[in-house]
């Protein structure tokens, strides 16, 4: 088993709901409800889920980018709220950078790749131009790009190789691990396949860790060491990507399988049988009682709706949140 | 043999530019029968989008113009038609749903009054006349209480409804041709898997065409009856579906089938194709993919190769294709 990189403990986030002159709370958005998780170092864990779900929300808090309501995150074992500002940013936020989706607008548009490239090393160490010059270079390399390109700026590049760039700037300070926020979705089909080819290269090479964002679960099977499926800020199952993608368990997963599954129709008669849910995700304002899916699921009886299922482990490397698996 | 609604023949769409004639839809024909949804598959800027706006004749002219082809809706050529008769033929005959219901729909009026517009316009209704078909509309597309849901405003209503309202928008007059534009690009898996399934329901019911224009394999599976695989402004390959899958013969698409990640797969490499699609300011005189292709010979880039029909209404534009 792989070393524990960052642990996320009990991790929840509200957001309040102000109201009147006074900006009095009169409720809470709960965005994230008490998760957790582990990323090890060299692995793939994806966190997957619809919009709304708090996949992006825990992505910020991990960047220390959002203040946590409860809970805990680790890192090598070492509590981060203990960790002084000084600390930080020495050595926590150079060694866990991030991919932002949309490669259009991640970037400056008037900076040269190789500035967007250096900026990080020029804020974060003492390194000289010359330095800074060689080993943009250097990265450049790393991720398919030329020599050349270091000059140009980004509106001269396609969104495949903006994306690119993307991954070089954020492995310029030689991360433990980098949060890739949907880092495909916003790319060609031809072009994706280029781009997570090289994501897994480069995690071999340099031992990193990812923790990736996103919605295609195919794209999630194709990256993923471990899996977490995610619905109204809460870890409705989670386990290792094979184990998760070959026995789904939770409703909510099955159906999600069944909708980026592709089958191939036999004949053009045929029609293909999926798991449609009812209805649309609830708001996190005020979410149900008992389970949170029970009011789109296809499973649900009585008890569903009253209690609230805890996480249960049913396998070694697989947990699940619902009644029907005790 | 249901009937053709729909039939593009050598279909050209140019834009001027300053730099130069960009041909962003070059030489491209298909057909849309009764009940049939046909899948225009591709990357950005293959002209897939073009091609749709083509079809309604809503190029962002002057820079934009059809300069060739003939467009055959319901027996009649509407690149004849003038722009008050064309003005009839869409929303009634022909209509389209657009990728982004988030900016397809004006913020500041009812999703009802919305609805009402073409219905008003083009079935001349007033009044508790137009009410009944917009609540009709709304059933339809099976949006629920559609009684009050008329009088919400889009930003009440979550996403996959508000792509209901575009739909119900779209088939208000019951058109005989629906273009689809990236429809569900922008919805959740589930919300997806919904709206699609809503879809077949509508066309059986009401044997609308649909064009349906994306880049999703996945969703082109389960929707779509043929397609027809753009690259470059050109149809490479048009097959029904099952075959596209099984049985695709233009390099093209077989790269870009084996491209798409695949849920029940282990995860082994993926196959990717190397470089970019060409510009279209500078198309190479010959194939379009040669250049990205890895069974490319001599003629293949001196040469554009011609359609080929290798039975069942399988065409392909490949030199390697017998």
């Amino acid at each position: 088993m792989a070393e524990v990189l960052l642990e996320g403990q009990n991790l929840t986030k509200h957001y309040p709901v102000t109201k009147g002159l006074l900006q009095k709370t009169v409720g809470w958005v709960r965005a994230i409800d008490g998760i957790s998780f582990t990323v090890e170092q060299g692995r793939t864990l994806s966190l997957v889920g619809e919009s709304g779900a708090g996949k992006t929300t825990t992505a910020k808090m991990i960047l220390l980018l959002e203040k946590l309501t409860s809970g805990k995150i680790l890192y090598k074992g070492e509590d981060l709220s203990k960790f002084s500002a000084a600390r930080i940013k020495s050595q926590y936020r150079p060694n866990v950078q991030s991919v932002q989706q949309n490669p259009w607008s991640s970037m400056n548009p008037r900076m040269r790749v190789r500035d967007i490239v250096g900026e990080p090393l020029v804020v974060n160490t003492k390194m000289t131009k010359q330095e800074i010059r060689e080993k943009v270079l250097e990265i450049l390399d790393d991720v398919g790009l030329k020599a050349e390109h270091a000059s140009l700026y980004p509106h001269e590049f396609s969104g495949g190789q903006r994306q690119r760039i993307a991954v070089a700037r954020a492995l310029a300070l030689n991360p433990n691990m980098v949060v890739l926020d949907e880092p495909v979705s916003a790319l060609d089909v031809s072009i994706r396949a280029q781009i997570m080819n090289l994501l897994k290269d480069l995690q071999e090479q340099h031992n990193l860790s990812y923790l990736v964002i996103a919605h295609n679960l195919a794209t999630v099977r194709y990256m993923s060491h471990t899996v977490a499926i995610m619905y109204l800020g809460e870890i409705v199952e989670y386990g290792e990507a094979e184990e998760i993608f070959q026995n789904p368990l939770h409703p909510y997963t099955k159906a999600l399988i069944s909708a980026s599954v592709l089958v191939l129709p036999e004949d053009e008669t045929e029609e293909i049988q999926q798991i449609i849910l009812k209805g649309e995700m609830p708001s996190p304002l005020n979410p149900p009682p008992g389970c949170r899916f029970h009011t789109r699921c296809n499973e649900a009886s009585a008890q569903c709706s009253e209690a609230v299922p805890e996480m249960r482990r049913v396998k070694e490397n697989h947990q699940v949140k619902c009644h029907h698996y005790v | 043999m249901s009937r053709t609604i729909l039939q593009v023949e050598d279909l050209h769409t140019s834009f001027y530019t300053r730099a130069g004639e960009v041909k962003a839809v070059d030489g491209v024909s298909f057909h849309v029968d009764e009940k049939e949804t046909f899948g225009l598959v591709g990357e950005s800027a293959c002209g897939k989008t073009v091609t749709g706006l083509s079809l309604l004749r809503l190029l962002p002219e002057p820079a934009g113009r059809i300069v060739g082809g003939k467009i055959i809706l319901n027996g009649r050529n509407i690149l004849e038609l003038s722009k008050k008769e064309m003005r009839a033929v869409r929303g009634k005959e022909i209509s389209m749903i657009l990728q982004d219901p988030m900016t397809s729909l004006n913020p500041v009026y009812t999703v009802g009054n919305q609805i009402a517009e073409s219905i008003k316009l083009h079935q001349g209704l007033r009044d508790e006349k137009v009410t009944d078909e917009v609540i009709s509309a709304l059933r339809l597309l099976k949006i629920p209480a559609p009684e009050s849901r008329i009088r919400d405003y889009p930003f009440q209503m979550s996403g996959g409804m508000r792509q209901r309202v575009v739909g119900a928008i779209a088939m208000s007059c019951r058109p005989n041709l629906l273009i689809a534009d990236e429809p569900t690009t922008a919805l959740d898996a589930t919300i997806q898997a919904q709206y699609i399934a809503l879809f077949q329901d509508i066309q059986r019911t009401t044997n609308v065409g649909i064009l349906f224009i994306t880049h999703d394999f996945g969703v082109v599976a389960k929707m779509c009856h043929r397609v027809g695989v753009m690259y470059a402004g050109r149809i490479v390959e048009t097959a029904t579906t099952s075959k596209i899958f099984k049985d695709p013969r233009h390099p093209y698409t077989v790269a870009l089938i084996n491209s798409v990640p695949r849920l029940e797969e282990k995860n082994k490499r993926l196959f990717s194709i190397e470089g970019q699609p060409p510009s279209l300011l500078n198309l190479p005189p010959g194939c379009r993919f040669a250049a990205r292709c890895d069974k490319v010979m001599d003629k293949c880039r001196e040469q554009q190769p011609p359609e080929v029909d290798i039975g069942d209404g399988h065409l392909v534009s490949c030199w390697k294709v017998k």
